[in-house]
């Protein structure tokens, strides 16, 4: 295996380290809400996380799209960089909701639409992350996967209607407004600063991930190329979600 | 100079698919003896688990039948998938068959074994479940469009994974939440006629997740062919 | 015969599998009439070289043309119909008999059931055409390959170690393939380790080695 020279960048780990830490400034200094006490504080990294979901997502799409267009492997890393990182922030927003949900519902999951989009919407994630390691040609790689992401950006629309459709006729949705009376202004603030950090850590990770996902091509490359002709199957694909 | 006949039309190309895929499974039996069975005796298993009073199987009995239909109705779509050989699909690519006809041609031949597969279990679940079929006049409509669906989804999916590693275990993956639509148009649409309402968004539903799904296998074809 | 009089052109073509160079700046030309037989050892690229000409391949780099359709242009399974290539292993399907193999193939190209039965006469198989495929001998599912090229009359024929597990009725097969062929105006594409064999039917000749066509 070559060792290819590279800078590792060490500004997004910085980044990381402040606007994390800044969240959690923020949301441990922010009295508690009235109704919910100490349990609201989850609200400032549940509410982000699933922004994040959703924004990851979208951007694993565009970049799917902007592959089939420009055949740019930059595109490529881009939409896998962010379909990593929108699996760990979807499970993070699904967690911790289920962990709010208990005390306060006194159930772990409840059929709310939005809740049921985003656990569909993160077996897509797994789904599209599975289907890339089924081979180690990056060309292949890239155009399916791609496609995949295209065909997902049709459908999740059809999923969302759909889901939420089924919910409308059938349960009322106030049932699933704990907010109840509006939200208090330090609250509301809090939660734009988490959200704006969240967005921040984002952009760090991707910059992280899409370098790594460039190290790791150039190591499979090196590995297909220094032994001479390597059968696909010689070669096992690297795990589902490490290094983000 | 070739001594071949004169290049068939689109329709004429799907139909050659048709026939070799009906043909293929005539031989083999996949469908009618292996995935067949398989969705019957899940039908027979969930009452063993869940408990066997009659209201009770009355009331989740057209749930299972489309939950049924939905994850093991792909294993029809992938049928021929996994097994297929790189001197295989040289042969199809090289009697120049234009991929999108091939793709249309797959999903119809899945099309018309998923009605198949859906009668049998249909009649299964009236059977075991005491199930009173409503709505005559719909029913039909959600079963061809849920057929229709089905097929194009499974084929989709199954030409993008192709000749990739776990590749019988991935589709359903990829497809059992695309197919969400698809689940909750044909359940919705026959609990609304139970209710008295209108079905039709739900229907609507269903015909639009179809059409999107044959544009988009039709426009991928080709790309999809050329990345084998 | 339509369109350019040269066949097959190629220059300095490359072709990756992954990250792996398989073949690198070759450049060959057929012409009408010509027999091409191109030898080298296991690994050298000489499937991969047939499979570019057959259009299964996608080229990674130079000019790469088959009956002057550009193989970079989108539509190039239209030219397709009019290639016949035999691989080493036999793209049959088991489960289907001997003849329904071929009349699938006969559907495809618009031709009538009948032409299938009269390839399978041919290649002297008529009396297992009803025979799966799978219970069928390698020797017989060869045969049926090469019925299928003879069916279709390919204006370009590309063999892939055509005389390997043959007996000496079937060699001839090959010999008159080729012939065919190449009167009709065609040309044909044979890559072999086995020289003398190829040698014999050969207008010329070419050695490849490590992806590199000599």
């Amino acid at each position: 295996m070559t060792s290819t020279q590279h800078r590792t960048t060490v500004w997004p780990w910085i980044v990381m380290a402040v606007a994390g830490l800044h969240t959690f400034v923020a949301s441990m200094t922010v009295s508690p809400d009235v109704v919910q006490g100490q349990l609201s504080r989850i609200m400032y990294v549940h509410v982000p996380a699933a922004w994040l979901a959703y924004l990851a997502f979208g951007v694993t799409m565009f970049a799917s799209a902007m592959y089939l267009w420009k055949k740019d492997f930059r595109w490529d890393r881009r939409a896998l960089a962010s379909a990593e990182i929108g699996v760990l922030f979807t499970a993070l927003a699904i967690g911790l909701g289920m962990i709010w949900a208990k005390p306060t519902w006194g159930v772990w999951w409840t059929w709310d639409a939005r809740l049921t989009l985003t656990s569909i919407m993160f077996f897509v994630y797994l789904g599209y992350l599975a289907l890339r390691r089924t081979t180690d040609n990056l060309d292949v790689r890239a155009a399916r996967s791609a496609i995949f992401g295209v065909l997902a950006v049709v459908q999740v629309p059809l999923v969302h209607f759909s889901v939420i459709w089924w919910r409308t006729l059938h349960q009322p949705p106030t049932l699933l407004n704990p907010e109840g009376p509006a939200m208090d202004t330090a609250m509301v603030i809090t939660l734009l600063i988490a959200v704006a950090s969240f967005t921040v850590i984002y952009v760090a990770m991707m910059f992280k991930r899409i370098e790594l996902a460039r190290l790791e091509d150039e190591v499979l490359v090196a590995d297909q190329t220094s032994s001479g002709p390597v059968a696909g199957q010689a070669v096992t694909a690297p795990g589902l979600t490490k290094g983000s | 100079m070739t001594d071949a006949g004169a290049t068939p039309g689109f329709f004429a190309q799907v139909m050659t698919i048709v026939r070799r895929d009906l043909l293929r499974e005539r031989r083999s039996g996949e469908v009618l003896w292996v995935t067949l069975p398989f969705g019957a005796i899940a039908l027979l298993l969930v009452p063993l688990a869940i408990g066997t009073d009659a209201p009770t199987l009355q009331r989740i009995g057209p749930g299972m039948f489309w939950v049924i239909v939905m994850l093991f109705g792909v294993l029809i779509a992938i049928r021929q998938t996994s097994a297929e050989t790189q001197a295989q699909r040289d042969m199809v690519a090289l009697t120049g068959l234009d991929p999108a006809a091939i793709f249309v041609g797959r999903s119809t031949a899945s099309f018309l074994l998923l009605v198949v597969f859906q009668t049998v279990l249909g009649a299964v679940t009236i059977v075991l479940y005491n199930v009173t079929p409503t709505g005559w006049a719909v029913l039909p409509v959600v079963l061809l469009l849920a057929a229709s669906g089905l097929a194009l989804l499974g084929t989709l999916a199954a030409s993008i994974v192709s000749t990739g590693r776990s590749a019988t275990a991935l589709v359903p993956l990829l497809v059992a939440p695309l197919s969400v639509p698809l689940l909750l148009g044909a359940t919705q649409a026959l609990e609304a006629i139970r209710l008295g309402r209108s079905s039709l968004v739900w229907v609507l539903l269903m015909a639009t997740v179809g059409l999107l799904l044959a544009v988009a296998g039709i426009l991928s074809a080709r790309p999809l062919q050329e990345t084998a | 015969m339509s369109g350019s009089t040269t066949l097959v052109d190629l220059e300095k073509v490359s072709v990756r599998a992954g990250a792996v160079r398989i073949l690198e700046d070759v450049s060959l030309t057929v012409h009408p009439g010509d027999a091409v037989g191109v030898f080298g050892a296991n690994g050298a690229g000489k499937t991969t070289l047939l499979r570019l000409i057959a259009t299964l391949q996608p080229p990674a780099g130079g000019r790469c043309s088959v009956f002057g359709a550009d193989m970079y242009a989108a539509d190039r399974f239209d030219i397709r119909r009019r290639i016949g290539y035999i691989g080493h292993t036999p793209g049959l399907y088991p489960e289907l008999t001997l003849l329904e193999n071929l009349a699938f193939v006969a559907d495809a190209h618009g031709l009538p059931e009948s032409e299938a039965r009269r390839a399978l006469e041919l290649v002297g198989l008529s009396g297992a055409a009803d025979r799966r495929t799978d219970h069928s001998s390698h020797g017989m599912q060869r045969r049926t390959e090469f019925a299928r090229v003879l069916m279709t009359g390919p204006d370009l024929l590309l063999l892939d170690e055509p005389h390997s597990a043959l007996d000496a009725d079937a060699v001839d097969l090959v010999d008159e393939l080729v012939h065919r062929t190449v009167e009709r105006g065609g040309a044909a594409v044979l890559v072999s380790h086995d020289r003398d064999r190829v040698n014999s039917l050969a207008t010329r000749t070419h050695e490849i080695k490590d992806g590199t066509l000599l």
